[in-house]
């Protein structure tokens, strides 16, 4: 995926990776907006040849070329608004996909500063707004062919009246255009004020078992409703304005038909037109209208889609999290991890050394401490000054996404996926066989045992149909199944009963037995089962020894684990 | 430990049991055509004088804007008869003082209608809010809580384009649409009678969209809803993708989910353009008829050469107001059905016996702080034949503190939300304080705030945030309340301190955060009894022991439930209750069930095992 600079950038791209489409659509629509054009034309000759005459044999011949006109612009309307669309879809998909591409990419950094909600907003509505930039773009051409034919058939008419409309238009829809101007920015803000009252309601639906939980209801129903009443008034503005904006626009155009009239019908009474001239020329001076607010419309899309894809490029383009080193590990992994006087986050120095095949704890009473362990171990981070080294190589060297085929850090919060929960577990599975022994070992066997349809029961909102502690096992499950030379656990048994929670340390240790674990916890189940602890606020000076010694010998320690 | 197995088929997995089929779920109800209307008629009855003014006014202008074309035909007359070029300056001053007249008066009704719809609208949004939030939680769960969220943000904003955007075109183009028939017939009866040749045309056309759109669009945006839960599941656990190198995975799911988003899209495009197309056939058919019409009137000499030209002109002008029209039956659809499914939530208040207008918060007697609470004979089954709690009995006193124990499945979490009012029991009774149980079982109003690991922060300020516990609270109470969790050290700390944005695309508070910011609510709400499950799960081990000291300062003085993860929390409890599939196994102190050497023991061994210096 080539990085684009900027939403210009992303904006030429989607354009011209559909060009064939949009291409073949606007000369579709072009075909459309001439049809239209020629029907009041037609309508024109007809009360010129057929029935001012009472030719009957006109008639017949004109209809007949009317029926062609309305065929032509009938399919040219179907095929190119399909045309149009589809380039503006496709454009859309692709956006989307370069968008999760670069979300999920190794090296991370495309989610600093953005809430999720914000991140899928930008793959779906700015996504399709930049495509939607294909149907202004053919829209666009066509009403310019439309203007030119237009114009042509006007010129026909008369040459005076053709130039008439044709310079009469534009400064009509410019001082549309200064008119709304000021609106435009009025109601923007006002609207904004009015999606208001639909975002707290949202809210507060999303808050519903907190609101009850403490009773709140009729005080949110309160609050809500004087939001809604803002947002009412903060409308009518809005529609007031718009109202009196559509209204003006109705008078100028109404006024401006009377001047083509005027022209016209001077012209008609001095001979120089036909009556059938008079009537096209009103006719079209009508049609003109509508290409150019097509103009109008698009240059507005156009402008919208340029935000979007502005914002579109942000995200693509944001910096990485970890750059530079690409190289491959060293195989086999071994799992030799080292800690060189690591600065990184709440890290202040630390230096840990874990031997191949070793269940490691690993305490601080400081959860930035743990979070930014974590961090560096699964290279989301990369240390500076220090290093991190698997095997004796820094990972700072080595390419994220085969940093963690050997090192799998399994966050407290790590999320499950929609799916089943034998999905889940199986994600990363090393073999499908490990699948089993993973789900024992963590006891999310029993989470599915108490499922209606087992290990085949799908999860429902990132796994919140399941309790905090069946989540949490499930989440192990995984960790475990995919078989790292080197797995990293945080907390993973916070919201697991205290029964549970010793069978899975006594699982975890088995499952792990010979490849090297590392378990960021508090919990005394799993830390009795580790070959060493190590006691760290983030420095370079950390206790060490078993958790009986360390229970024994460190009171804050004893503090930090067993309150 | 054997007893402490999970037991297959229950506690939190009530999601999961009766949600995690689509099928299976029971949504929330819609209302039925009837009753929608109804509520519409209802909602406009305070709106009535400004709707019929809009009405009138809109009517006058559309009229006033159909002269144009008589005008025009005027002109066309005057030039056939050869009267000279000064003749047509009356008529075209005409035309000026009407495109005037007619741009005030649409300026107007259209004001006056949005002025309907927006006060419909706002209405309807704040009783949907209201009957929404008062909802039983049970029924809310049955239906899973993105019923109601999708109600709340896509049916209100479907609607609310409608209202916005189509009704003031629709009022126009209607009106046009009738007027100018009345033109035609005003210059000749048989121009108006031709015209409507298009009618039967349109018609067909209409239906046979609607008999395909209905279920196109359903099917979109089912695809479309996958497509953001994709999105969102996948964007929301990026860390966890890129920690398994699930990479190539996910976006090939989310390709998917788009790809298939797509392709409903894009034969919703092939219905819409052949709509369209047969469109023009109604309007070709239409016209030619008023063409041949206007030729053999002029050629009977019925009518004059303007006339007839007035006519095509007219049906020309309806083009674009009959497009309008018919296009936004799309709109009308989705709106229709966006206000059964709001209609129909209004309705499921009614059936319950939470009085819409009674304050939940508020007692029906009067409860003292730390009310006893008596648990008799209670069962409940989230699934029939699959009992959750059998024959459940317990006594909390007043102002004690018990902790629930169990294995995870035991029912503890089921029993800590009957006992806090958000289910209804199948069979037994519950009482807090003095009060008698209401006819379903359920304690009499609402005395018991129950804290799950459940946070939400909602989005405004913090103070605001606050003071949905305690509407009248002012800033002191707000400090000490956050005082006694120990969070306003951070809160202060906050940029802008209690009028720092949060929630929602404000200020971040980290989980442990939020969780003391509910804790803060608590005590701001100030209710006689709690019940708190997992309320300090959430946060880590780390994060765990500050929320814990802070649940202890925001409990103290009320009856307590303690749905207990760490057994430290049973052993600093007054009493502790074992629950093992779903009956009480145990209850006594924390020493005597240690001696006891039964379930708790066993446990509290396990529990302990580790901690032993």
């Amino acid at each position: 995926m080539r990085v684009p600079a900027g939403g210009r950038d992303v904006l030429r791209r989607a354009i011209t990776g559909q060009w064939r489409h949009t291409a073949g659509g606007a000369a579709l629509a072009a075909g459309h907006q001439a049809g239209e054009a020629l029907v009041p034309v037609v309508i024109g000759l007809v009360i010129d040849e057929a029935i001012a005459p009472g030719d009957g044999g006109a008639l017949a011949r004109w209809i007949a070329v009317l029926a062609l006109v309305f065929a032509t612009l009938s399919l040219s309307y179907r095929f190119s608004y399909r045309a149009a669309e589809r380039a503006a879809e496709r454009a859309a998909h692709d956006l989307r996909l370069d968008l999760t591409a670069r979300i999920l990419q190794p090296r991370g950094g495309a989610e600093t500063g953005r809430l999720p909600g914000e991140l899928v907003a930008i793959a779906t509505q700015d996504a399709k707004r930049v495509g939607a930039v294909h149907i202004a773009l053919t829209a666009a051409i066509a009403a310019l062919a439309g203007l030119l034919a237009g114009g042509v058939a006007l010129l026909r008419v008369s040459v005076p009246l053709g130039l008439l409309v044709l310079l009469g238009v534009p400064p009509l829809l410019l001082l549309a255009h200064l008119l709304g101007r000021p609106l435009e920015r009025r109601s923007g803000a006002e609207q904004e004020r009015a999606a208001h009252a639909s975002g707290v309601a949202a809210d507060l639906i999303a808050g519903l078992r907190v609101l009850k939980g403490i009773g709140a209801e009729a005080t949110a129903v309160d609050r809500y409703r004087r939001t809604s009443r803002d947002s009412l008034a903060a409308t009518l503005r809005a529609a007031r304005a718009q109202a009196w904006h559509d209204g003006g626009m109705l008078m100028l155009t109404g006024v401006f038909i009377a001047v083509v009239a005027l022209v016209g019908g001077r012209l008609a009474a001095q001979g120089d037109i036909s009556v059938g001239q008079l009537v096209a020329a009103v006719g079209l001076a009508q049609f003109l209208l509508t290409p150019l607010s097509i103009l109008s419309w698009a240059n507005g899309e156009f402008a919208q889609g340029r935000a979007s894809a502005t914002r579109i490029a942000s995200v693509l383009a944001a910096p990485y999290a970890v750059t530079g080193g690409g190289d491959g590990l060293p195989l086999p992994v071994r799992g030799r991890v080292r800690l060189r006087e690591v600065f990184c986050g709440a890290l202040r120095g630390l230096s840990l050394e874990v031997a191949p095949g070793e269940l490691l704890g690993v305490v601080t009473g400081d959860p930035e401490v743990a979070t930014s362990l974590l961090r560096v171990l699964g290279r989301s981070a990369d240390p500076s000054p220090g290093a991190v080294e698997l095997d004796g190589v820094p990972l700072s060297g080595v390419d994220p996404a085969e940093v963690r085929r050997a090192v799998v850090v399994a966050e407290h919060d790590a999320d499950l996926f929609e799916g089943t929960l034998l999905d889940n577990v199986a994600a990363a599975a090393a073999t499908p066989e490990a699948v089993p022994a993973a789900m024992a070992a963590s006891a999310a066997d029993e989470v599915a045992g108490a499922l209606p349809y087992g290990a085949a029961t799908p999860l429902t909102e990132r796994g919140r149909s399941l309790s905090g502690g069946q989540r949490q096992r499930v989440a192990l499950a995984r960790a475990l199944a995919a078989d790292p030379a080197v797995l990293v656990l945080h907390d993973p048994t916070t919201a697991v009963d205290a029964a549970t929670e010793a069978r899975i340390a006594a699982g975890v240790r088995e499952a792990r037995a010979g490849r090297t674990t590392i378990m960021v916890v508090t919990s005394p189940a799993l830390l009795a089962v580790a070959d060493r602890v190590v006691f760290t606020d983030g420095g370079p000076s950390a206790a060490v020894g078993t958790h009986a010694e360390l229970v024994h010998d460190n009171e804050t320690y004893r503090a930090t684990v067993l309150a | 430990m054997t007893a402490f197995r999970a037991d297959p088929a229950e506690e939190n997995t009530m999601t999961a049991t009766d949600g995690s089929r689509a099928g299976e779920r029971e949504l929330l109800p819609v209302a039925s055509a009837a009753r929608v209307r109804a509520a519409l008629r209802e909602l406009a009855r305070p709106h009535r004088t400004a709707a019929l003014c809009g009405l009138a006014v809109l009517v006058a202008a559309t009229g006033t804007g159909l002269l144009t074309a008589p005008v025009l035909g005027h002109v066309i007359d005057l030039v056939a008869q050869g009267r000279p070029a000064s003749a047509v300056t009356a008529p075209v001053v005409w035309l000026a003082v009407i495109a005037v007249a007619q741009g005030t008066m649409t300026a107007l009704g259209v004001s006056l209608v949005a002025r309907l719809g927006e006060g419909m609208l706002a209405t309807l949004r704040e009783r949907f809010v209201d009957r929404a939030l008062r909802l039983p939680l049970e029924r809310v769960e049955r239906a899973g809580s993105g019923d109601l969220t999708s109600r709340v943000t896509n049916d209100v904003s479907v609607i609310t384009t409608a209202v916005r955007e189509g009704m003031p075109s629709l009022a126009r183009s209607v009106l046009t649409i009738g007027l100018t028939l009345v033109g035609l017939a005003i210059l000749d009866a048989r121009f108006a009678l031709v015209a409507l040749v298009a009618i039967p045309f349109q018609v067909h056309t209409v239906r046979w969209y609607v008999r395909h759109a209905v279920p196109l669009y359903a099917a979109q945006r089912v695809a479309v809803g996958a497509q953001q839960q994709r999105l969102l599941g996948t964007i929301g656990g990026a860390s966890t993708v890129r920690a398994l190198r699930l990479t190539g995975e996910h976006v090939g799911l989310v390709g998917r989910a788009s790809q298939a988003a797509v392709d409903l899209a894009l034969r919703g495009t092939g219905l819409v353009t052949r709509f369209y197309s047969r469109l023009n056939l109604a309007e070709f058919a239409g016209l030619s008829a008023v063409l041949a019409t206007g030729f053999q009137l002029v050629r009977d000499g019925q009518v004059s050469i303007g006339t007839a030209g007035a006519a095509a002109l007219y049906f020309h002008s309806l083009f674009t107001p009959i497009n309008i029209a018919l296009s936004l039956v799309d709109d009308a659809q989705a709106a229709s059905a966006g206000l059964a499914r709001l209609v129909g939530v209004a309705g499921v208040a009614g059936e319950t016996d939470e009085d819409p207008r009674e304050a939940p918060s508020r007692a029906r007697g009067p409860v003292p702080h730390g009310p006893p609470i008596r648990v008799r004979g209670i069962g409940y089954a989230y699934r029939a034949g699959h009992p959750v709690l059998r024959d459940v009995s317990l006594d909390i006193a007043a102002r004690e503190r018990v902790a629930l124990v169990g294995a995870s499945g035991a029912g503890k979490t089921t029993l800590a939300r009957l006992i806090a009012g958000v289910h209804r029991p199948d069979s037994g009774s519950i009482t807090v304080g003095d009060a008698a149980p209401g006819p379903d079982g359920v304690p009499a109003g609402r005395h018991v705030a129950l804290v799950t690991q459940e946070v939400h922060v909602f989005a405004g300020t913090l103070a605001d945030d606050l003071r949905l516990a305690r509407p009248g609270a002012d800033d002191d109470e707000l400090h000490a309340a956050l005082e006694r969790v120990g969070a306003l050290a951070w809160a202060r700390a906050l940029p802008e301190g209690l009028e720092t944005t949060v929630g929602e695309n404000g200020h971040r508070l980290t989980p442990a955060q939020a969780q003391q910011l509910a804790l803060a609510r608590l005590v701001l709400a100030d209710p006689p009894a709690v019940v708190l499950d997992e309320a300090t799960a959430e946060a880590g081990s780390a994060g765990a022991r500050v929320l814990e000291t802070a649940a202890a300062a925001a409990i103290e003085g009320r009856t307590v439930l303690v749905v207990a993860h760490r057994l430290t929390q049973a052993a600093s409890a007054d009493r502790v209750v074992v629950l093992s599939d779903g009956e009480v196994a145990e209850v006594g102190t924390h020493r005597e069930l240690v001696r006891a050497k039964d379930r708790y023991a066993a446990l509290w061994e396990a529990w302990s095992d580790g901690r032993r210096p």
